[in-house]
């Protein structure tokens, strides 16, 4: 079962930097919209239904082979701070870190799979792998859904398929996004042209952190935008085949910069990555920056004694809430950027992944 | 908040001069980048994004004229509500909201028919009744293109499958 403090102290799997194209795509998640049947979707239900629903759904889940063992979080419960937790670790939406019934999360091993009761759907169940792979992170998802609807009823029509609160997601409900660094256009001033063009195919692109949040550091959200009419494997054939296509431009972008200025390129990211390895107060803008040159620097070969996933870890948990909860209390903006550097600074020093 | 071009999601809310009126537009980010107001890339836009959204609030009193619309039975909401919320209330509306929502739905996805997986529990005859549509359509292009043969063939197995209630080979992938 575990605790919120044991699944802190593991880092996510798909920050590991161990999938397919990791230099390039840091994730994949996919995540399925689900509703039972028989109760008003979250906006327009009421305590009572939205706490059945929860307990149904956590019923068929700790009856399962995915999510038996799963740890379980009841918002009601839970803090502020956890829930800041939950969102800076891609498991939920900010939304959901605000109060509302019936909510509850259950995360598996290593944040693989996770379950989210009562956001803007009654479920939505993800799956969150480390580099491009949409295919394999469809079939866990799908998996689990097969697994769950044994036992739970869900809202279907054959025409619209799985019905959802928002008919953006009516259909398959399926979500594929993935997370990608795409530095090398970003400077060389490519990515407004290559991801505008990338709207044209049905795909949409977002920041690190969603909907609203600045592309901080050249990282990037690309996710299918239709839901219905396709089927679950063709959509996630799409996404993987134009992420496919955004790796290929930004390994060719950065090869360029390599032979253009390789000079400055090699000062640059050690420039960064002697920033992060001494400085003493750091925000979390600078950390982001930083951090793109120095993935940019290790994917390149200019720098060997950091390891990718080591940098990888440091974009989540040098965010303000993982700061936040490390020592329990809230350090306060000042005191929390220089708690960033210092983690940084015995992250980059432990080397080489943990 | 629904976009004034194609029905998704909007982001952006401004007021555009039209002949010298004020006109209050709601556009979803590709058709606000489309008219190049802010990026394609809503991240980026930020600070314009807020900005326009900024220049008009009074959007309640100019939705208030609106006619109410349809209300849905299971939940109560009315489709006006859902216009601006986008957000739909319980599975029914997909039903008492039908008429409304499949022009919007085909804006949004290209497509009103799903293709996708079924649920287990989903009612049995589900499979077939997908077969039968998907059966007609490429009976319909049979005949556009005159082969009468395939369209022949279409037309027994639709009968043979309307012919039988219930149909028990679902593996979900059709
Ligand atoms: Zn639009
Ligand atoms: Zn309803």
């Amino acid at each position: 079962m575990g605790t919120f403090e044991q699944m802190l102290a593991m880092p996510p799997s798909w920050l590991d930097a161990s999938g397919p194209t990791s230099n390039v795509v840091l994730s994949t998640r996919v995540r399925l919209a689900r509703n039972l049947n028989d109760v008003a979707f979250p906006a327009r239900a009421d305590r009572t239904g939205l706490e059945r629903v929860r307990d149904r759904i956590l019923a068929a889940a700790s009856a399962g082979n995915y999510l038996g063992n799963a740890l379980v979080l009841i918002m009601d419960e839970s803090s502020k701070a956890q829930r800041q937790i939950l969102v800076e670790r891609h498991l939920t939406g900010q939304e959901f870190a605000e109060d509302g019934f019936g909510r509850a999360v259950i995360i598996g091993d290593r944040e693989i799979v996770s379950a989210v009761i009562n956001e803007e759907d009654h479920l939505r169940l993800a799956s969150l792998r480390s580099g491009l792979q949409p295919m394999d992170a469809w079939r866990l998802v799908d998996r689990i859904d097969t697994e769950l609807e044994q036992n739970l009823h869900y809202a279907y029509s054959s025409d619209w398929g799985y019905l959802t609160s928002c008919p953006t997601n009516v259909g398959t409900g399926m979500r594929v996004s993935v997370l990608i660094h795409l530095v090398g256009l970003v400077r060389s001033d490519r990515t407004a042209q290559i991801l505008g063009s990338i709207s044209k195919l049905g795909l949409s692109v977002r920041g690190f952190y969603g909907e609203k949040s600045a592309a901080l550091g050249g990282f990037f959200q690309v996710s299918n935008q239709m839901t219905l009419g396709q089927s679950e494997d063709d959509i996630a054939y799409t996404v993987e085949r134009v992420a496919g296509q955004l790796v290929t431009l930004e390994l060719e972008a950065r090869s360029e910069l390599g032979e253009k200025g390789g000079q400055e390129i090699e000062d640059e990211v050690h420039r960064a990555y002697g920033i992060l390895s001494s400085a003493r107060i750091i925000s979390s803008e600078e950390m982001m920056a930083l951090c793109s040159s120095l993935r940019f620097g290790i994917t390149e070969g200019f720098i060997d004694s950091v390891d990718l996933a080591t940098v990888n870890r440091l974009l989540v948990s040098t965010q303000p809430g993982h700061l936040k909860c490390f020592d329990g209390r809230d350090p306060g903006p000042e005191q929390r950027d220089r708690m960033r550097a210092d983690l940084i600074r015995k992250e980059l020093a432990s080397g080489n992944g943990v | 908040m629904i976009c004034d071009e194609c029905g998704r999601p909007a982001t952006v809310r401004f007021v555009e001069m039209v002949d010298g009126e004020m006109r209050l537009m709601r556009l979803c980010d590709e058709c606000a980048s489309a008219r190049g107001i802010g990026l394609s890339l809503a991240p980026l836009a930020g600070p314009l994004v807020s900005m326009l959204m900024g220049l008009l609030e009074e959007v309640g009193a100019e939705e208030a004229a609106e006619l109410q619309g349809p209300v849905c039975p299971g939940c109560g909401l009315s489709y006006k509500d859902f216009r601006r919320t986008g957000k739909l209330g319980c599975a029914d509306c997909y039903t008492s909201f039908e008429n409304e929502l499949r022009p919007l739905i085909r804006r949004i996805h290209g497509s009103t028919r799903h293709t996708g997986g079924i649920p287990s529990k989903a009612p049995e005859d589900v499979e077939s009744i997908r077969e039968v549509r998907r059966l007609k359509l490429e009976l319909e292009k049979a005949v556009r293109h005159e082969e009468y043969e395939r369209a022949a063939e279409f037309r027994d197995r639709i009968r043979s499958l309307e012919s039988t209630p219930r149909k028990e080979d679902g593996d979900g992938n059709v």
